[in-house]
């Protein structure tokens, strides 16, 4: 009798919690963003205000899950030739655009040739850059050849936009209008007021969305926006700064949601100017850095100190007390100074920009950890347009900033430090990592990629051209009613699909 | 008076073409360009590409001509288009015009009205100890920012009333409720400062005229103190208060800009702030040229009224 009750009293309570974690429908995501999207486009514009949105209406061949796992989407599976040259991707039956054309072979054809033609220009060319021809081999199969094996090849396709051909030839303004394939229809842009976002009600994934729509509230300042998350206004700020998280992780009402960033923050060099041109001097600026220090008083405690790849690629990242020059020296920064002929310490300036908080705070603590050392530092804070040119031109001795991670170490490093890489900012020269660098994309052993690239940040940690700071926890905050959203480390919001609101 | 105004009128062109000539050149000697903005900083862009967007956008071609290609469109009454979303910038223009000159005008009006009856008191109370307190909170109104008050007041609000407090925009005809609970606080934010100024201006111009001796004359004649009041010396009193209403109304439009950052509010300040950021030259140039008529338009008004109010004004 009383084991009975006892199972009574269990299954009670099961079905409670069950009853709590039933999903429930209907409602829209009140979310609020810093800045307007330049554009809907998501072949060309490539901002991260414009990525939030199109990525609820586009999507792509195969998606990159919150552990960094690549899994399928529009493609229900896909095969490798033997020789890593031939990619065959099989489409999903049955999908539809948002405007009712159904989701064919030739729309993938269409968007990646769009996303290679010149005149378009899209930003996310270089991704397509292995590939020679793409073809439709079936009405749901496409084939890409590739010109030599290339190990990021998925990830670098995976999350390219397919767009519906018959539209955009038929005259469709992807900039102002967006028709995909994704869970959230697009309604209506007001500018610099709102972008609102209505349910796909025939999206392929059967039950999903949960909710009803997505409205994208623009609003530019910080404190409003915080203001509104906590009176209930708003329900969600994806992507928030550590120290707007720091002031929000006691508000009621309010939950934070926590991720790995993939981005991190460095301090880049100029190899072509004095002092940096000097391999021993980039070593004694990282003796000089205090990286715990950074870690507490930047992000409030919520970061790692981390090499040339993300910690959270697991595979890949090596342990930072792997590195000697990640452990704070400034005995030996001066020692390392006097050796290239700097006894009296170096003065430089460092470039930097003041959008975002992180990297004006690193600038200023960096710039007192860095002075006993011999290193006088002068911070250049430049409007963000401003900055950019700049750092494009490589005009700055040192920068501080924070860069954009990517799911696969080729990503993360290829263009950044190869010789005359399209971020390779700084001016960056080094046969043997560029050896590297091609070694570790053309091959497809998960074994030798591995090593080659373990080897790759032993040589890029201490004497490579940027120190590279931390990576910090990624925040999203939301009303505490909002359940099922899972924060990506790619800031990717595709998680609002299976996201609802507790009523 | 016809004469008066067309030669006004003249000057209104003259200045028009040189604000244009000077934000043409200005905009363009701020570092970056619109394809820098938009790729931003770690993009896998090659130079070849960012010479093709420049292209695309015409920012390949010399500076005057693109001013020429400017003008010219302007001349036949089309602003041009905005960088990205190739939107009309005429259009976009008038979309956000009326809200911040409701944001303008609004304060304007408020402020006014209140201020002649606040002035008139602080004037007739003289010395007295409810003046002092009225001069206390004038001093603070002037010295305090409306985007400071609008920060001030949705916290305050949102303590208070989180049910009630509203941020962000919806417009009349959608929901006049709406749209006017919104209003509310960024009205209150700017024109709590400019009240305090205008009474602050009557009370002294007021304070002069009642010295003069074309008061004492009307005392002397037996006049009522209300008609030598409203009668002689306010009349005289407002012409300096005129002056500075046109100066605020310039001073109004660049609080409404900050206000509109602070409440969401899609003004004429958000897309010019947002265009600058995003160096969408067509859409700058435009606005700021929008802008400019506007202050020349509102002192020629101011002249017009002056005339009005004063007969000594003469069509010089």
């Amino acid at each position: 009798m009383k084991s009975h009750l006892g199972i009574l009293i269990m299954s009670v309570a099961l079905m409670g919690t069950a009853a709590a974690q039933q999903v429930e429908r209907g409602g829209t995501l009140q979310l609020a963003v810093d800045q307007s999207p330049v554009g809907l486009d998501p072949h060309v514009a490539t901002a991260f205000s414009t990525f939030v949105v199109t990525g609820q209406i586009y999507e792509g061949l195969l998606d990159v899950d919150a552990n960094l796992k690549i899994r399928p989407l529009l493609a229900s599976k896909y095969t490798r030739s033997d020789d890593g040259l031939t990619y065959t991707f099989t489409l999903r039956p049955g999908i539809k655009f948002h405007n009712g054309d159904p989701l064919t072979a030739g729309d993938v054809v269409y968007s990646m040739n769009r996303v290679k033609d010149p005149k378009i220009a899209s930003p996310l060319a270089s991704r397509l850059s292995a590939v020679t021809s793409v073809k439709a081999s079936g009405p749901l199969q496409v084939t890409f050849v590739l010109s030599k094996p290339f190990a990021p090849f998925l990830s670098e396709v995976a999350t390219i936009a397919i767009v519906d051909q018959k539209y955009v030839e038929g005259g469709g303004n992807l900039q102002r209008a967006a028709i995909g394939t994704g869970p959230f229809v697009f309604k209506q842009w007001i500018p610099d007021t709102a972008l609102v976002l209505a349910k796909n009600p025939s999206y392929w994934a059967k039950g999903q969305p949960y909710l009803d729509g997505l409205k994208f509230n623009i609003v530019p300042d910080a404190s409003t926006r915080q203001i509104g998350l906590q009176g209930g206004t708003y329900q969600f700020l994806p992507n928030i700064d550590a120290s707007v998280a720091a002031t929000l992780k006691t508000a009621p009402g309010v939950q934070l949601l926590r991720s790995q960033d993939l981005a991190y923050s460095l301090l880049g060099m100029n190899v072509s100017r004095k002092p940096f041109d000097d391999p021993r001097v980039r070593e004694a600026l990282n003796y000089a850095i205090n990286r715990p220090e950074i870690v507490q008083g930047v992000y409030f405690g919520d970061a790692v100190p981390g090499g040339p790849i993300p910690p959270a690629l697991k595979a890949y990242a090596t342990p930072v007390n792997n590195f000697p020059c990640y452990s704070y020296n400034p005995a030996k920064a001066k020692d390392l100074l006097r050796q290239a002929g700097y006894p009296n310490g170096v003065d430089f300036s460092i470039l930097t920009f003041s959008t975002i908080k992180t990297v004006s705070d690193a600038a200023q603590v960096l710039q007192a950890e860095l002075a006993p050392a011999g290193f006088r530092a002068k911070i250049d804070i430049q409007e963000f347009g401003n900055f950019v040119q700049n750092w494009r031109n490589s005009n700055f001795d040192a920068f501080v900033s924070l860069n954009g991670g990517s799911v696969d170490p080729d990503g993360q490093l290829y263009r950044t430090v190869v010789s005359g890489g399209s971020t390779n900012v700084f001016k960056y020269k080094d046969p043997a990592v560029d050896a590297l660098l091609e070694q570790g994309r053309s091959t497809t052993s998960n074994g030798s990629r591995v090593r080659t690239y373990a080897q790759l940040e032993r040589t890029l940690a201490c004497r490579g051209p940027a120190a590279f700071l931390a990576y910090g926890a990624l925040y999203s905050a939301a009303r505490t009613e909002v359940r099922g959203f899972t924060p990506n480390p790619t800031r990717s919001l595709a998680a609002l699909k299976t996201t609802w609101i507790n009523r | 008076m016809l004469t008066y105004a067309a030669r006004r009128l003249i000057d209104l062109l003259v200045i028009l073409f040189g604000v244009s000539v000077l934000v043409f050149l200005m905009i363009r000697l701020i570092p970056g360009d619109a394809v820098q903005i938009l790729l931003g900083a770690n993009t896998e862009v090659t130079p070849a590409q960012i010479a093709q967007l420049r292209h695309t956008l015409g920012l390949d071609q010399p500076v005057f001509v693109q001013y020429g290609m400017w003008l010219s469109g302007i001349l036949r009454g089309n602003l041009g288009q905005s960088v990205w979303t190739g939107a009309s910038i005429g259009q976009e223009i008038m979309a956000r015009l009326p809200v911040t000159l409701e944001l303008t005008v609004v304060p304007l009006l408020l402020a006014s009205a209140l201020a002649i009856p606040l002035g008139i008191l602080t004037a007739s109370w003289h010395n007295s100890s409810v003046e002092r307190i009225l001069r206390f909170l004038t001093i603070a109104g002037i010295t305090t920012p409306a985007f400071w008050l609008g920060t001030l007041f949705i916290y305050v609000a949102f303590l208070i009333a989180p049910r009630w407090a509203t941020i962000g925009y919806v417009p009349f005809s959608a929901d006049p409720l709406g749209h006017v609970s919104r209003m509310v606080l960024p009205v209150i934010a700017l024109a709590l400062p400019l009240l305090a100024g205008l009474i602050r201006i009557l009370r002294s111009s007021l304070l002069e005229v009642l010295g003069q001796d074309f008061i004492r004359t009307a005392r002397s004649k037996g006049l009522s103190e209300r008609r030598v009041l409203y009668g002689h010396a306010l009349r005289n009193a407002l012409v300096p208060l005129l002056t500075v209403l046109g100066i605020q109304a310039g001073y109004l439009f660049g609080g409404a800009i900050v206000v509109e950052q602070v409440f969401a509010i899609p003004g004429f300040g958000r897309l010019i702030v947002g265009a600058i950021n995003e160096r969408n030259y067509a859409l700058v140039q435009g606005s700021i040229l929008v802008v400019t008529a506007g202050f020349v338009l509102i002192n020629f008004l101011v002249d017009l009224l002056y005339a009005a109010v004063d007969p000594r004004v003469e069509y010089g």
